[in-house]
């Protein structure tokens, strides 16, 4: 076997045909030899010569040995390499998509800003045109520059309510050893595309049982996967308008959060890639068919599993499953 | 003096309908306003508009959607889309679909008029052209 570069990191480490190559000439060696071996073995077979039996046996176990063990090591060794590169490849993806989904959520946030912000010119603009107009003491004059600013009062509540709501979004990221109240991050995550979901003619169904049992951690990375759900739900009943439901439900198996919208469904066709990284059936700048991939990964890193069925006509469900927070006399992180 | 500018305001935002029109009827303009699509065709059905300052994003029936029937009624009347954020796809479709103007929220009501009397201008620009091509006898 050729000198084997130990230690890891080295770059021709990753070269993909050099891994083949080796692979292939120690896969074609090592029987050959084996069987080279184990034939002088039974050659020697015998009552009398039996203690030559054992010196090709040894050298068939020694040669399998050194070859397949290195080779063996080395696979493992790649698998963990491929899998570190993939789980970078997936947070630089997840990196991406919080600050593209934020960025919408922030246009969604200016637009439901920027109604308040209207209202409170014109009403401020009202207020100096009766002032340029003279008459200030008239009572009608009076009454309609008091309703101007009780509306002013009124809008800025209404634009508090909306800054309020965008603190929350980038406050709780609770570090992940914290455990995580499923339907209070629901209902957060609702919040932020409650006026997208009006606009669309969406009605939500909520089926959220209280007293569910909380999962271990990750808060900031779940409520990227329910806003990915309820975004694609949401933009498959942009059309025509229906009803998402968000359920939750503990059994055995543990905690399964199902998102699902009455919209036109998946293709069989489909079904098969939607978890792909960048298939989308969404137009450019609009799709970029990484919210599901991404929400796959979070899901596995955090124990649990992800599952869709869908009937085209019907709607499309979403199923999370996340293992749940063993009781209180877990040991502390 | 021209007749005063017949102007529709279409937005789910009542109130920001109600002050705008009082502030654009102090300034000589006749104002109707409406706070849905549907709302806006049927007036439209039956009554002939200038100009329309239309809402892009709306419950029911958005803004770009009425613009298209809009268009279908009174192909002459001249439509300003507000748009509450400064989505530049929204803008560009609905200037392909017919619009002859866009507004950002919140809008300066001085920039409010100019784009109204300006679309008004085009309107009447058009209206002597069709005249023309139908001739003295139409
Ligand atoms: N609820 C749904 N209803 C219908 N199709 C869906 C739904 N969710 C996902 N899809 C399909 O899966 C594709 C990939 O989804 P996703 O990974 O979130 O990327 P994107 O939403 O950017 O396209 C979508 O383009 C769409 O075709
Ligand atoms: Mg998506």
């Amino acid at each position: 076997m050729t000198a084997a570069t130990q230690g890891g990191a080295k770059a021709s480490l990753w070269e993909p045909s050099r891994l083949l190559r080796r692979s292939i000439l120690a896969l074609l060696l090592t029987p050959p030899a084996c069987l080279v071996f184990l034939g002088l073995a039974i050659f020697f077979w015998g009552p009398d010569r039996s203690e030559a039996f054992f010196v090709p046996l040894l050298a068939a176990l020694i040669l399998s040995t050194a070859l397949g063990w290195p080779l063996a090591a080395k696979l493992r060794h790649q698998l963990a390499a491929l899998a570190r590169q993939r789980d970078a490849f997936y947070q630089e993806l997840l990196r991406l998509s919080k600050s593209a989904s934020l960025g919408e959520v922030a246009s969604s946030i200016a637009h439901d800003l920027n109604n308040p912000l209207a209202i409170m010119r014109e009403e401020a603009g009202w207020i100096q045109d009766l002032m340029k107009g003279g008459d200030l003491q008239g009572s009608h004059t009076q009454t309609e520059i008091a309703n101007s600013l009780q509306q002013i009062d009124i809008q800025i509540e209404r634009s508090r309510e909306i800054t309020r709501r965008l603190l929350q979004w980038g406050r709780d990221s609770a570090p992940r050893t914290e455990t995580v109240d499923i339907n209070l991050l629901l209902n957060k995550t609702l919040y932020l595309l409650e006026s997208e979901l009006e606009t669309a003619g969406v009605t939500v169904a909520k089926d959220l049982p209280p007293d569910l049992p909380p999962v271990g951690g990750g808060a900031p990375e779940l409520r990227q996967v329910f806003l990915n759900l309820m975004k694609n739900a949401l933009d498959a009943m942009k059309a025509r308008g229906g009803t998402m439901t968000l359920a939750t439900r503990a059994d055995a198996a543990g905690l399964t959060i199902t998102i699902a919208d009455t919209g036109p469904g998946i293709p069989a066709s489909s079904l098969d890639h939607i978890f792909e990284p960048f298939y989308t059936t969404k137009p450019a700048g609009e799709g970029t068919g990484l919210g599901l991939p991404i929400s796959r990964w979070i899901v596995e890193k955090l124990g649990g599993t992800i599952g869709v069925e869908s009937k085209e006509g019907s709607g499309t469900s979403f199923h999370v499953t996340l293992p749940v927070q063993a009781k209180k006399d877990a040991p502390g992180p | 003096m021209t007749r005063p500018i017949r102007l529709l305001i279409v937005d789910d935002e009542a109130r920001l309908v109600e002050t705008l029109s009082k502030r654009l009827t102090a300034r000589g303009l006749y104002v109707e306003g409406v706070h849905s699509g549907a709302d806006a065709l049927a007036l439209l059905q039956g009554k002939p508009f200038d100009v329309a300052l239309l809402d892009v994003r709306m419950p029911g029936m958005d803004g770009l959607t009425t613009l298209r029937e809009i268009k279908k009624l009174q192909p002459l009347l001249q439509v300003i889309m507000l748009s509450g954020n400064a989505s530049i796809n929204a803008a560009v479709e609905g200037m392909r679909l017919g619009a002859s103007e866009y507004l950002l929220k919140p809008a300066n009501i001085d920039d409010v008029l100019a784009k109204i009397e300006e679309a008004f201008h085009k309107k009447l620009i058009q209206e002597e052209r069709l005249a023309a091509q139908h001739g003295p006898g139409a």
